[in-house]
């Protein structure tokens, strides 16, 4: 009997140790070997947000393509993060969040040494590649751009020209009434969908701050102002457009089950007239469409609401900017993979987008905007000041790089909670709170 | 008369309860049987077209990463339960065949633990395991899994208290040690409580959804909770594909209860009687 | 990793197989030595763990809660109370509490079903196991599996409103999640649809157990079905609703798989948890969070301090 027991327990033992040893062999990390060799080669992790591309293979093309041009390449494993700003703000807590990634919007400018590799002097770069300023800080480059946007609205031809809506509305409250049209001419869901579920998608209004006031400085400005929300300020403009529209009841009806994927495929087949996203939803929107059986060209781009001396005004700048890990253990290839990625993946003309580079063609898509609109690239903000705006920001609580307070304002205007100018005057004392703790 | 409206009025409310656990699960197993476009245009109540529309599942499965899900969840049940067994029976039998000084205050500090509530706890816990280094592994949440659990010690307790002293005594007079009576005598007796833990503890990892959102965001090595987590993604907009995943999550838990029901009631009622 | 265990025990079962001689297994030592030091062998991973994982944890709670630490910096610079001001004069903080009031009620609720249905069934009733198992059944869905079933189930045009449309309610239907009146009831509802299958499994367990010659003297005292419930079960199962209720309370604030994949926290539906996990994850103010989880560790074991005294439950005789 204690034979038999013995074996068994011997068996149980084995198999128990093999498991174990399983799960570790299994759970390795990135780049589990560090890269010395000087030259791209071994394994990298890269972070991506565009979930999209990964399931539709086009991502796996890049990788075959990279690792064509660099042999000693073994694998590029592509992860994709559907709350990309808050699943990766969560894993920049540890030393685990890839080789390459795209800087998140939540980092200051002072935090990116913190976790991100110097690419190089940030003089250099701005030689050969456009918005590097974006994630620069005394000097130095952390990230490069990979596409960039200009900023306004896309918007369904089809319905609004059947509402009688040919013109680009020159202001918030044409805006509104072009809102208004669609709406009494009958539309399925709503006239503009606000993405409130996903959240993520209400920070793609912050892309008209700046157009609106056709102030390059608004930035530098606003951290010195009191009352950032007040009427006819970008934010007063921009906020107050979300919080009017869904007030007048313009938006979708139950903002609780919004689907970013979903609305794709709205605004393709007219259910949905317009959504406020960066010009790099273009190429989404179209496959969308043409996915439900419609015509791509339905798909338009708008300028941003509002005209300063007789022009409409958009903000370009960067897309994402790519970054390496400051704890990267192959930080040669991941570097190998920014370069490539950026010279030659295509990817910012698949996305219809402006090229990172200096010399870089404009798409097709964009001809007309960029004929017709005046494009304003923002100004950094003046040495020693670079973190202040998101001092203020975060010690003011409102954090108007999470969504959450525009999901709130959503929240109020449904409710009545708060007027437009309550909501308002609050951000206004948080901000100022905010200055006043930090010295401003 | 009152007593047959009585009889009545309890099958009724037995009827209506049972219709509002069940239904929702039946509406999400007829829209994993639809087509895309059959999910859009028909009721939530009409049957689907085809019952045997697996193409959900198949996409599920494949583009879903389950598979990797249930392999993932697998792996980490096996270690946290093996971790679980050894650590549980040896506290039951250090506690239980021992009198040593400090004895109350170990009881006391496991009795202290139970509660406090995991959740609160996590915003710290994060940093230890991540001062490990264990962050993006399967090795914090076997660590988690084992090192939190003190129903199963309770329930080891209770068993090790029913296991009769004699038998250790008469290991003992041949000449047994310590560890081989743990192992050849107590560990088999304890088959019951083991059982019991490996049901009730399977139930949990298994369900478990709040740690690996949190400590494993690596989508190779996810565990089925947030493998059907992910979904929401890039499936946002295909419910049909979403029901199909969640009726996959569902299945081996189904099956797992029809089996094993006696277990499953037993387990979650002794582990009550703590 | 955790302390290395020595020979004698734990998860390195390579170990185990002793030596086919009677000898005595392990460190080899003299045997009265051994003696003394076995218990707390087998106790080192146990207590470490449990130590690493569960206690140092809290107390770094606390510390973390008196500072300002973002999660990153290596300082971690003393505010003192500040935290805990913060958390009750920020209204959206509190606005989390008022929104466990809704869990809380509904755990009520819960038991009362449960109460109500473990009475039921443990006297004659047909289909006794099918009617248990499909109560149960919902307790053991996985978390996620469960919002995602009431997604479809209370989305515009979903099944609810199309059972209300059907049966001539129209006028009851609304926006289960997207009204901010009701929203939370809809969560919270949910949230009774999952737990109460185990609620009811305990009390229908401690029902049984009780001796059934008590029910039958009480017949032949003549009393009705009401008195018997009222006076033989309920003082008998008394602990276990005790449990229960403490798993009540501390599970209306621990509240985060349901409101986090319906609505993740969205429309006025924000949880403790939900916010404290934002506050340390996505605004990396990990000194307001610790606070907030202190604060939450302190609700319940006050609750269940006021629960152990108005209720003393049995202990189980551990000694």
């Amino acid at each position: 009997m204690f034979l038999h027991q013995r074996r068994a327990r011997l068996a149980v033992a084995s198999a128990a140790v093999t498991v174990l040893a399983l799960t570790a062999a299994c759970s390795g990390g990135p780049g589990d070997e560090e890269n010395t060799s000087g030259e791209p080669g071994g394994a990298i992790t890269v972070l991506t947000w565009r979930t999209d591309l990964i399931e539709d293979g086009t991502f796996d093309g890049y990788v075959e393509q990279f690792k064509a041009a660099y042999p000693d390449v073994t694998d590029v494993k592509i992860e994709g993060l559907t709350d990309y700003e808050g699943e990766v703000r969560t894993r920049m807590s540890t030393t685990n969040y890839g080789d390459v990634l795209a800087i998140p919007g939540s980092v200051t400018p002072d935090q990116l040494g913190d976790f991100f590799e110097p690419l190089g002097d940030q003089a250099e770069l701005a030689e050969q590649y456009r918005w590097i300023n974006d994630k620069s800080f005394e000097g130095t480059s952390y990230g490069i751009p990979v596409v960039g946007n200009v900023q306004g609205y896309v918007y369904n031809k089809r319905v609004w020209e059947a509402a009688g809506v040919t013109e680009f509305p020159d202001t918030p409250e044409a805006f509104l009434d072009a809102l208004q049209a669609i709406a009494d001419d009958g539309i399925e869901v709503a006239p503009l969908y606000t993405n409130y579920k996903d959240a993520w998608p209400l920070s793609q209004w912050d892309g008209w701050l700046g157009a609106v006031t056709a102030d390059p400085d608004w930035k530098n400005e606003v951290v010195e102002s009191d009352e950032p929300w007040a009427d006819g300020t970008d934010y007063g403009v921009v906020d107050g457009l979300v919080y009017d529209a869904v007030a007048r009841g313009l938006t979708e009806a139950d903002p609780t089950t919004t689907n970013w994927e979903e609305s794709k495929r709205l605004l393709g087949t007219g259910q949905v007239a317009t959504m406020v996203l960066g010009s790099w939803a273009i190429p989404q929107m179209q496959a969308a469409a043409q996915a439900a059986g419609e015509d791509p060209a339905d798909i338009a781009y708008a300028p941003t609401p509002v005209t300063v001396d007789g022009s409409f005004h958009s903000v370009a700048g960067g897309d994402y900017n790519l970054g390496i890990n400051v704890s990267s253990r192959n930080k040669v290839t991941a570097r190998a993979w920014i370069d490539w990625f950026n010279h030659e993946s295509g990817f910012s003309q698949a996305q219809a987008g402006l090229s990172p580079l200096v010399d870089g063609d404009i798409p097709d898509a964009l001809a007309d905007f960029v004929d017709e609109v005046e494009l304003l690239t923002l100004n950094p903000a003046p040495d020693g000041k670079e973190a202040l705006f998101g001092d203020i920001d975060t010690a003011s609580g409102i954090v108007t790089t999470d969504p959450k307070f525009r999901q709130q304002s959503i929240d109020d205007a449904r409710s009545g909670a708060r007027t437009k100018q309550q909501v308002f005057d609050d951000l206004n004392t948080a901000w100022a709170k905010g200055r006043a703790e930090v010295g401003a | 008369m009152i007593r047959t409206l009585t009889t009545t009025g309890k099958y009724v409310t037995l009827v209506v309860a049972s219709i509002a656990m069940l239904l929702p699960i039946v509406l999400i197993v007829f829209g994993s049987l639809k087509t895309g476009q059959e999910f859009l245009a028909t009721n939530p109540f009409t049957p689907p077209e085809s019952l045997a529309n697996v193409s959900n599942y198949a996409t599920a499965f494949t583009r879903g990463g389950m598979l990797r899900g249930f392999a993932n969840t697998v792996l980490i049940f096996a270690a946290a339960i093996a971790g679980t067994i050894l650590i549980g029976a040896a506290t039951a039998y250090a506690l239980d065949r021992f009198r040593f000084l400090g004895r109350s205050a170990v009881l006391g500090l496991f009795l202290l633990a139970t509660l406090v509530p995991g959740v609160t706890t996590q915003v710290a816990t994060f940093q230890i395991i991540n001062g490990l280094g264990l962050y993006n592994s399967r090795w914090a949440l076997i660590l988690l899994f084992m090192g939190t659990d003190i129903i199963s010690i309770y329930i080891f307790l209770q068993f090790v208290r029913a296991i009769p002293r004699s038998l250790d005594e008469a290991a003992m007079i041949e000449g047994a040690g310590h560890l081989r009576i743990f192992l050849q005598i107590i560990l088999p007796n304890l088959k019951p409580a083991i059982a019991t833990v490996v049901i009730i503890k399977g139930i949990g990892i298994y369900n478990e959804f709040f740690l690996p959102f949190l400590y494993l965001p690596d989508p190779d090595l996810r565990p089925i909770s947030t493998a059907l987590f992910a979904f929401k993604g890039p499936f946002g907009s295909q419910w049909e594909i979403i029901s199909a995943g969640v009726v996959i999550t569902i299945v081996p838990i189904l099956v797992l209860f029809l089996f094993l029901q006696r277990y499953i009631y037993n387990g979650f009622t002794s582990g009550a009687t703590k | 990793m955790t302390t290395a265990p020595t020979g004698l025990h734990g998860p390195s079962p390579v170990d185990a197989p002793p030596p086919a001689a009677p000898a005595p297994g392990g460190a080899g030592r003299g045997r009265g030595r051994r003696r003394q030091l076995t218990p707390y062998l087998f106790l080192v991973v146990p207590v470490a763990l449990l130590v690493l994982l569960t206690y140092v944890p809290v107390a770094n709670m606390f510390w973390y809660s008196v500072t300002d630490w973002d999660g990153l910096d290596r300082t971690k610079n003393f505010v003192g109370l500040d935290n805990y001001v913060e958390i009750f004069t920020d209204p959206q903080n509190v606005r989390v509490f008022y929104v466990s009031l809704y869990y809380f009620a509904g755990s009520f609720v819960q038991m009362a079903l449960a109460l109500y249905f473990a009475t039921l069934l443990s006297f004659d009733v047909r289909f006794k196991n099918l009617w248990k198992g499909i109560l149960f059944f919902p307790y053991l869905i996985n978390g996620v599996a469960i919002g995602l079933i009431f997604l479809n189930f209370l989305k515009p045009g979903g099944g609810l409103d199309t059972v209300l449309l059907s049966v001539g309610l129209d006028s009851l239907v609304h926006q289960w999640t997207g009204d901010p009146a009701i929203a939370n009831f809809s969560l919270a509802a949910v949230s009774v649809w999952r737990y109460m299958g185990l609620n009811f499994v305990m009390f229908l367990g401690a029902i049984q157990s009780i001796n059934s010659e008590v029910y039958e003297a009480a017949e032949i005292d003549g009393a009705s079905r009401w008195h018997e419930f009222w006076h033989i079960i309920l003082p008998s199962i008394r602990p276990v609703v005790g449990l229960s209720f403490i798993l009540a309370i501390s599970g209306a604030l621990s509240v985060f798989e349901i409101p986090y994949v319906m609505t993740g926290g969205g429309n006025g539906t924000e949880t403790f948890v939900i916010r404290t996990i934002w506050m340390a994850f996505n605004r990396n103010v990990v000194g307001l969070a610790s606070a907030m989880a202190v604060v939450l560790l302190a609700v319940v074991l006050l609750v269940t301090w006021v629960q152990r005294r108005v209720v003393p439950d049995e202990e189980v005789d551990l000694t």
